[in-house]
């Protein structure tokens, strides 16, 4: 199966949708109301509309990760231009809405702007921050005249263009193609960088800074998209009703709704929201009325609760596995009841094929086995044949760089300098502040204190994912892959976002080559839960190694390992060096550092304590009073 | 004169929703659950404190008795659940949304969507108030203070001076650390939830002395509560208490300057600014080291 088919299946199926949007109301029309009563429109629109609010949700909380209770403020947003638009102002419909997606989007951008500067914002924090926003609002609505005042505001029935017959036809076409552009977005962006960011941002955010994300900037473009459809569709969901109130708006129903409506048909998946709209607008509706009128709410929350406890992952995860089989199921089931008559109410024969694949898909899929691509160890992109480069130009430097963290002094004052093609063994006793260095000279940590160079340019100030682009990569003592994303994608994603930026199938393609660098190409399917530490470790390396780096610090990159393991990473290290890249070699075992240094620095409690070549510097009476933990002056005793 | 009659009165007020925010602080600092049910166990405390004040002549002070031990129950056995599956904090924020949809909807189905209040003749604070010098409070507010300030120093000594407490804060701080020095987290984080409805049931009870509820109440408490609860420090118990009093003196001299609608800007406007400049919370120390 490769990308380029799916990839046309997708938009096949969104232009399919158009054109199902375009055509129903001719089709009603021919159908006559007897076949097809005006309230399956309403239905329908219905569903279009939260495919719409919830599609637009999951891109900045679903595929970005940062929950968001603020959907009532953006969707009222747009409800409120539209009220206040051609209710107040005698404006036209096209005008309302856009002006209505274009305030949401601004709204979102403010948000957007405090909220995502701090550095230590939680994902909880941001919930929360998100949930004052309506509340905020309400205020507003309430107490300004223009907008609202409290009486709530009646929003007149546009003058549509004529070649639609009804106001309700013509409402759904417009909530249609809103509703489309927003699943088109969500699929875009899934198959693109754009998406790609923010699965990243989900899974680690300082990862993906460190491989060169603009983390920042992807958040940014995610909250904006968000508030923008939000906003169109919002609009469009006021002109269809008819009337706004302030305590109808901007309240908590429409974050339940999405949040529910995501969960349930996955956040992963960009038809994920548009699969779980249909399945709970369908559900309140059979549920209104009737017997089980007060129990809509009491389904929705247990719903919601169970899968977040049992399956996360949402009805889409599932039902790739069988999508044909399912697709029949919900064509099959209602047509087989509506013709057998068992069924009087098509909405009901419908709501039996949602429910029956809902079943089909929570059944245990038989796990295959994975496919084990076999990939040639040839045509690595570094050409290991070139010896390492004489040492000469400086790659990096700091220069008398200090860290304190209050009143300890982690960095004290440490000048090093990495030359090209040198591998350069940073070692000392626990907390002499090798890793904290690290993270400097990485850009996780901003320095108290002193410069850090790479390749010439001062490197303060500036977001790791830039410090990745002039060349920097590291890896994590305990390692930190994507979780969500396979082997192969964890090294896809960083030729994604490298100096050059790459499509998701070109970056595929090339990260095979980085995987046979590292030895890992027969993992390349699995998750980075399904592999062990050892492989962990050489993902880390290869990760690092796809930003195309020009100095990897290597941060513990053998802790842990049993000594074949060890032996099997030193020579994974040499012929990464040998393909010409500087390498800071932060090691606690002395035999590897010994094996593979070129040159050792040694701190102590922030100091450099000792520098020079391997040989001498082990044998320095400082350095062996450091590590003993004697004073110099003590050891010969 | 007047503009100290509306901090007072709005502090007082505040007190109210600083004793709804204990509970929720305490189990998002010590057991690292976001427990939103927590408004729906506070929203039944005031259901069941209705229910029973009259019928059983217990009063509402009384039908503490039977409210409490019941919401402790229902705090422990909720949390029960998030320990069992060992539910993250992103995870236990949606989840317990859903619960508290829940229990929502069976209260509107139970006692329906329209406005309760306890009757008068088992009321008799409603109408009293507490005269000091030339300012004049309501009796419930003044109650609502006086619950708020036992239960926060009850706390705060259970928390700073007991075994079980400093455990506590020790397993808010690092959980496996605490778990590997056999710190019993369990029985522990189920006391403490317990307690955290307990004190549900006393904001309840306390909430239905000063007027009417309806099945929303539950939701217009969100806000505010979460407010005060980041405000005071997440899990800092007498922060919250201050926190409390300063947004019900803020709300109550807004709501005489400029008009009461204004409040929930002005409120939510510092919450943005607080998190925005002091995240830890505004009356969180430095940690010391």
């Amino acid at each position: 199966m490769s990308g380029a088919s799916r990839h046309d299946r997708g938009w096949i199926l969104i232009l399919l949708l158009l054109a199902a949007v375009l055509v129903l109301p001719t089709v009603r029309e021919a159908l006559g109301s007897d076949v097809f009563p005006g309230f399956y429109l309403v239905l329908l629109f219905q569903i279009l509309f939260w495919t719409a609010q919830a599609t637009s949700w999951n891109l900045l909380s679903g595929f970005g990760g940062y929950f968001s209770f603020g959907q009532g403020a953006f969707y009222g947003v747009g409800a409120y231009a539209m009220a206040v638009v051609t209710g107040r102002q005698d404006g036209s419909w096209l005008v309302a809405i856009l002006v209505g997606g274009v305030l949401a989007m601004v709204l979102a951008l403010v948000v957007g702007t405090i909220a995502f500067r701090l550095r230590s914002l939680r994902g909880e924090i941001f919930a929360l921050l998100t949930l004052a926003l309506p509340f905020i609002l309400l205020a507003v609505a309430r107490l300004s005249d223009a907008i609202d005042g409290g009486q709530g505001v009646i929003v007149p029935v546009p003058e549509f263009p004529s070649f639609f017959d009804t106001f309700q036809d013509f409402v759904f076409v417009v909530g249609g193609l809103v509703a489309v552009l927003a699943v088109a977005v969500s699929y875009w962006m899934s198959r693109t960088r754009y998406g790609w960011a923010l699965f990243a941002i989900h899974d680690d955010e300082d990862v993906a800074e460190a491989i060169g994300v603009p983390t920042f900037a992807h958040k940014m473009y995610a909250i904006a998209l968000t508030g923008l459809l939000a906003g169109l569709a919002g609009a469009v969901n006021a002109m269809q009703v008819g009337f706004v109130t302030p305590e109808g708006t901007f309240n908590l129903r429409v974050p339940v709704m999405v949040i529910v409506m995501s969960v349930l048909g996955g956040r992963r998946h960009w038809a994920g929201p548009m699969v779980g709209a249909a399945y709970v607008t369908i559900l309140q509706n059979r549920l209104q009325g009737g017997t089980l009128e007060g129990w809509s709410l009491i389904i929705l929350g247990l719903v919601l609760a169970a899968l977040v406890l049992l399956a996360p992952d949402g009805l889409m995860a599932r039902f790739k596995r069988r999508r044909w089989l399912v697709a029949g199921i919900v064509v099959a089931v209602p047509v087989i009841l509506d013709v057998t008559g068992l069924a009087d109410d098509r909405v009901w024969a419908f709501a039996a094929g949602l429910g029956v694949a809902a079943i089909v898909g929570f059944l245990p899929v038989r796990k295959v086995a994975a496919v084990v691509r076999s990939v040639e160890t040839a045509g690595s992109p570094v050409d290991e044949s070139v010896a390492p480069i004489a040492e000469g130009r400086v790659v990096a430097e700091t220069v008398e760089v200090r860290k304190h963290f209050g009143g300890l002094k982690a960095v004290d004052g440490v000048s090093v300098r990495v030359h090209e093609g040198e591998i350069l063994g940073l070692v000392g006793p626990n907390g002499s502040g090798k890793t904290t260095l690290v993270n400097l000279v990485s850009g996780l940590l901003p320095v108290s204190d002193g410069t850090i160079r790479v390749n010439g340019t001062q490197t303060s100030g500036l977001r790791p994912h830039k410090i990745a682009h002039l060349g920097v990569a590291r890896t994590y003592q305990i390692p930190r892959p994507f979780p969500s994303l396979t082997v192969r994608d964890n090294v896809a994603i960083a030729i994604m976002f490298g100096r050059e930026p790459k499509s998701l199938s070109a970056a595929r393609e090339e990260a095979d080559e980085f995987l046979a660098l590292v030895g890992l190409s027969h993992r390349a399917e699995s998750l980075p839960g399904g592999i062990n530490l050892h492989e962990r470790q050489l993902l880390e390396m290869a990760r690092a190694m796809a930003t195309r780096p020009k100095l990897l610090l290597l941060d513990e990159a053998l802790a842990g390992l049993n000594p074949v393991e060890i032996d099997n990473a030193v020579e994974v290290v040499r012929r990464i060096h040998r393909s010409g890249v500087s390498i800071v070699l932060v090691e606690h075992l002395l035999r590897v550092v010994n094996q593979l240094a070129t040159r050792i620095v040694v701190l102590d409690q922030g100091h450099v304590l000792a520098a020079g070549a391997p040989s001498a510097v082990m044998t320095d009476p400082k350095v062996v009073g450091a590590y003993l933990g004697r004073r110099p002056d003590a050891a010969g005793l | 004169m007047e503009a100290v009659q509306a901090a007072v009165s709005g502090a007082l007020q505040g007190s109210l929703f600083a004793l709804m925010a204990l509970g929720l602080s305490l189990t998002w600092g010590f057991l690292r659950v976001i427990n939103l049910a927590h408004f729906g166990v506070i929203l039944l405390g005031a259901y069941l404190t209705i229910e029973l004040a009259g019928p059983t002549g217990l009063g509402p002070l009384g039908s503490l008795v039977v409210t409490v031990p019941a919401l402790f129950v229902v705090g422990a056995v909720v949390h029960l659940l998030f320990d069992r599956f060992r539910v993250s904090e992103l995870n236990s924020l949606l989840i317990s949304y859903g619960f508290l949809i829940v229990i929502i909807q069976v209260v509107q189905n139970v006692w329906t969507a329209d406005f309760q209040r306890l009757p008068g003749d088992v009321n008799p604070y409603a109408t009293q108030s507490v005269r000091v010098g030339d300012l004049i409070f309501p009796l419930p507010t003044v109650m609502a203070a006086l619950f708020a300030t036992v239960l926060v120093m009850a706390m705060k000594f259970f928390l700073d001076r007991t075994y079980a407490g400093r455990a506590l804060q020790a397993f808010g701080q690092d959980r496996e650390i605490a778990s590997a020095f056999g710190i019993d987290h369990r029985t522990l984080g189920l006391l403490l939830a317990g307690a955290s409805g307990a004190t549900a049931a006393m904001a309840g009870m306390l909430f239905t002395l000063r007027g009417t509820v309806t099945p929303d109440s539950a939701l217009e408490w969100v806000g505010l509560v979460f407010a005060i609860v980041i405000l005071g420090g997440i899990g800092n118990v007498s922060g919250t208490l201050w926190a409390g009093l300063l947004v019900g003196a803020v709300s109550g001299l807004v709501a005489i300057i400029w008009s009461p609608a204004t409040s929930p800007l002005v409120v939510f406007t510092l919450v943005v600014l607080a998190l925005l400049f002091r995240p830890q919370g505004l009356f969180r120390r430095k940690a010391a080291h």
